[in-house]
């Protein structure tokens, strides 16, 4: 088995894990070795899919903004659970990581003067979200790429999937990925690792995220003994197309679309009058759902699925095509509609987790005594928390950025001291790891791995959905305990060793079912409605007891559950209305 | 666990058959009036049978042919949230996988029977089968809306982004042949190996150059851009990486040595952008036979991209700044 030695590897190759590459490399002269290492090719990792745009207090002051004021959006929109000391880092950290991406090359829409334009997102007092046309995510990714094609002390490591992390109680001595390409399993030795690995929306059989969104990372600090926060608060993009789940940017309704029920109605203004189409995004797909239920949406004929209509016809063409030219391109080229001329039929998709790796204010993982030596979490993946219980669209590219630096930056300065030697139990470790990767490669089974898959999705889609009863739930986790127990009996067709996608996908389908096991054994505990989790038996947010993180670890006899406080500094928890 | 509808289906078949031969065989017995009950009734069952299995056959096709396939579960009990439609209806089509085999290094052909409706990609026609018929099947995939650059293939000879590919679009004689990119080595079935290309692309230095390198790492002002500015450079940036480019260029296939459309793009990007100090030297390190100077104007590149890059233009405009200098020197 090869062994790679790194001073810091970089696991995830998104915004957050090329940033922090970057940031890590730049902090140390670009002295130290790293490695950053992907189960994709690093330019293809789902942050391309980001359309809206970044949010930051670039200009204070003008249009009455300022950094307070996104502060307070945040924490409203989270529905009070973000820890607001997070936020307030947050808010003053993402200006300049707009700025740091318009000096690698971002190709931001400018105003006339041309500065940095900004546009109108749900949830958001202002416009504050600086873009890229609806290709935002994207242009940063390329950007990252290129810069990160400078630094030769960075080695990439593409298409390696990682498998399992090895400890040394609770520090980290590195993990095990498998190599796509040659079908080699390797093993990363390295006292310093951040974990970039993406959220797990995939758990979703109707979900806006790609392909790769399983949540191996989160499922692997799981195995490792690491403690997940928060995971019950999945949000749903009010908008994907349907049937495929593509996403329809929020910016879209930020530029002026309206959202339309089947006779023709602005049904927003039931729900949130003031905000209209720009409430924040868990308001505004129950309120589709509810327009649905209520026998006011539309039925496709095909998959039986309810939708409603998004409307950008009154939009002046030369705005669609310079602000939302790749809407209008997936729409003509996906469903032969062109948005100047036709309502678009959407309905709620899985889009964003805000739950993850449990980290402090720094990235570190774990909090008080129990903090976890040289890892890091950063990204989607990481729970640290800044969206509570809802996410505001385009404060995730801040996120990433934002803690990709700021964890890049940590551990380059102490990588140094956290070298860690190859023991034997380091590679006993590994061998076993090893073998258990072929081994499930060359046992017999009788499962499709792929219909097991669809069994996870049908459950997550009708049982943790917009709305959710508790006993849904219960069906949910009986029948997610039965698919864990019918797993072992998977069967990878698949022999070959090199570029084998079944394989892979049989490791990526046991993180979704251990990532969905949790997620519902969460939801199922938090007796209250707040931000994204709303339980039919339950519908007030309930402060006195609820107002509090999830914590779930692992334990011998399964998942231990605790609670942590929410970090209150400026703002009371009120009402919330928009 | 519940019976499906194609296991009535096809259990029905089986029991179904014995059952008429009997029938058949006892109205052959009586003679007579009965005879004529039971052949009525026989006929009937035929009838019924044949069109249960036309239809039950075909299902099964898609979603019953793995070997040891068992598990079937009810839908999701939100009849608004179901996945999959509940019915497949649509148009078959015959799906022709050129699958590369890297032990032999040859091509398996393969073709699959597939039933698309209106909105299947070729992409999602190739992971239903490899979930549904074959397992093995393997392509390279990831964001599924035409934006991360992973799918690059060769549809019915032209190179397309699978998930971007109509399926029924693409159709010809009933069939869709989906090859991988011969422009790039071969890894297995419809993927590619890209290390070459991605080494292509790092060697034109595809970053911003300041000449205040530890002013652009700090970051502290923005840099300004007209929109003129950005207008010059912005269609070069939409370069996804797929590779398309590559695969339709005659010279790439003939000179594996030629930078390519990809990369000179790239060169272009940033040197028609406003923030970049480079410069003219950008352009004289592509002032080679392998470089600008590698291209033959056949325009396929362009054509190919599926995001409207137009490559090559920007070479062509590379050229023209190129010939600047010879006259500039004289």
């Amino acid at each position: 088995m090869e062994l790679l030695d790194y001073d810091m590897v970089v696991l995830g190759s998104g915004i957050a894990g090329l940033t922090a590459a970057i940031h890590a490399s730049r902090e140390s002269g670009h002295r130290l070795s790293i490695a950053v290492v992907s189960k994709l090719h690093i330019m293809r990792s789902h942050s391309v899919a980001a359309e809206g745009g970044i949010s930051g207090v670039l200009y204070s002051g003008l249009d009455n903004d300022n950094e307070k004021l996104h502060a307070y959006d945040t924490i409203k929109g989270s529905d009070y659970l973000a820890d607001q000391d997070a936020v307030e880092v947050l808010v003053k950290g993402a200006p300049d990581e707009i700025k740091f991406f318009d000096h690698i090359g971002v190709p931001w829409s400018r105003r006339d003067d041309g500065r940095i334009s900004q546009r109108a997102f749900g949830g958001m007092s202002v416009p504050r979200t600086a873009f890229a046309a609806d290709k935002t995510g994207f242009f940063m990714m390329r950007a990252l790429y290129d810069e990160l094609l400078r630094y030769k002390n960075v080695d990439v490591f593409n298409e390696h999937f990682a498998t399992e992390f090895i400890m040394d109680g609770k520090r980290i001595s590195g993990f095990v990925a498998l190599d796509m390409q040659s079908g080699e399993v390797k093993v990363f030795k390295s006292g310093s690792v951040i974990i970039a690995t993406g959220g797990f929306s995939r758990i979703y059989g109707f979900t806006t995220n790609s392909y790769s969104n399983t949540g191996d990372g989160t499922a692997m600090a799981y195995r490792a003994g690491m403690p997940l926060k928060d995971m019950e608060f999945v949000q749903f993009h009010p908008t994907a197309l349907i049937p495929s789940g593509i996403l329809i940017t929020e910016a879209a309704r930020g530029e002026g679309a309206y959202l339309r029920n089947k006779n023709g109605e602005r049904f927003m203004k039931r729900y949130a009058e003031s905000k209209m189409e720009l409430a924040p995004r868990d308001i505004v797909s129950r309120s589709i759902i509810s327009e649905i239920r209520a026998g006011r949406g539309f039925e496709d004929k095909g998959t039986g699925m309810g939708y409603i209509h998004l409307d950008l016809m009154h939009l002046d063409s030369k705005k669609i095509d310079e602000r939302l030219p790749m809407i209008k391109e997936m729409t003509i080229k996906m469903l032969n509609i062109d948005p100047s001329v036709e309502s678009i039929p959407v309905r709620p998709a899985a889009h964003f987790t805000m739950g993850g790796i449990d980290t402090d204010i720094k990235g570190r993982i774990g909090s008080g005594k129990s903090v976890f030596s040289g890892v890091w979490a950063a990204g989607e993946c990481a729970c640290v928390s800044v969206h509570g219980a809802n996410r505001l669209g385009s404060n995730s590219l801040s996120q990433c950025s934002v803690w990709g630096r700021s964890t890049g930056i940590e551990a380059a300065r102490t990588a140094g001291n956290r070298r860690t030697k190859k023991t034997r139990k380091f590679l006993n470790a590994a061998e076993k790891e090893e073998k258990k990767i072929y081994d499930m490669l060359e046992k017999e089974g009788n499962l499709n791995p792929y219909e097991l898959r669809d069994s996870l999705h049908d459950i997550m889609n009708s049982e943790l959905y917009v709305y959710r009863s508790i006993k849904g739930m219960k069906n949910a986790k009986k029948r997610i305990s039965s698919l864990l127990k019918e797993f072992p009996d998977i069967y990878v067709a698949d022999k070959g060793r090199v570029y084998n996608t079944n394989l892979r996908d049989v490791l990526e389908i046991k993180n979704m079912l251990d990532l969905s096991a949790i997620a519902v054994e969460s939801a199922l505990r938090r007796h209250e409605s707040r931000g994204a989790h709303v339980v039919a038996e339950y519908p007030k947010r309930d402060d006195k007891k609820w107002l509090k993180h999830t914590i779930i670890s692992k334990s011998l006899g399964g998942m231990r559950i605790a609670y942590a406080p929410v970090k209150l500094t400026k703002w009371q928890p009120e009402e919330r209305k928009y | 666990m519940k019976a499906s509808r194609y296991d009535i289906f096809m259990y029905g078949s089986i029991i179904g058959v014995p059952v008429l031969l009997i029938l058949i065989t006892i109205g052959l017995y009586l003679g007579g009036g009965y005879a004529y009950t039971v052949t009525v009734l026989a006929a009937l069952l035929v009838l019924t049978l044949v069109v249960f299995a036309a239809t039950g056959i075909k299902e099964i096709y898609i979603h019953r042919t793995y070997p040891g396939s068992r598990k079937v579960f009810g839908r999701g009990t939100d009849e608004h949230a179901s996945t999959k439609p509940k019915v497949r209806k649509g148009e078959e089509v015959d799906i022709v996988l050129d699958r590369f085999n890297n032990e032999t290094s040859k091509m398996d052909t393969k073709t699959y029977k597939f039933y698309a409706d209106r909105l299947t990609t070729v992409l999602g026609a190739i992971l239903d089968i490899k979930a549904y018929q074959d397992n093995t099947v393997s392509i390279r995939c990831n964001c599924r809306m035409g934006i991360c650059g992973s799918c690059g293939v060769v549809v019915n000879g032209k190179p397309r982004l699978a998930c971007e590919t109509n399926l029924l679009n693409a159709v010809e004689n009933r069939r869709v042949r989906v090859s991988p990119m011969l422009g790039h080595p071969l890894l297995k079935d419809m993927a590619n190996n890209f290390e070459d290309f991605f080494e292509k692309h790092r060697s034109v230095e595809p970053f911003l150059y300041r000449e205040d390198e530890r002013e652009r790492e700090s970051a502290r002002h923005e840099y300004g851009q007209g929109s003129e500015d950005l207008s010059r450079f912005l269609p070069y940036s939409y370069c996804i990486m797929c590779g398309l480019c590559l695969d339709a260029c005659p010279v790439v296939n003939s000179n594996p040595n030629f930078a390519g459309p990809q990369a000179l793009s790239q060169v272009w990007r940033y040197y028609a952008d406003s923030r970049d100090q480079k410069g003219k030297k950008r352009l004289f390190d592509v002032d080679t036979e392998e470089g600008a100077w590698g291209c033959e104007f056949s325009g396929s590149c362009s054509k190919a991209c599926p995001k409207g890059v137009g490559p090559a233009s920007a070479i062509q405009m590379m050229k023209g700044e190129l010939m600047k200098r010879i006259f500039e020197d004289k």
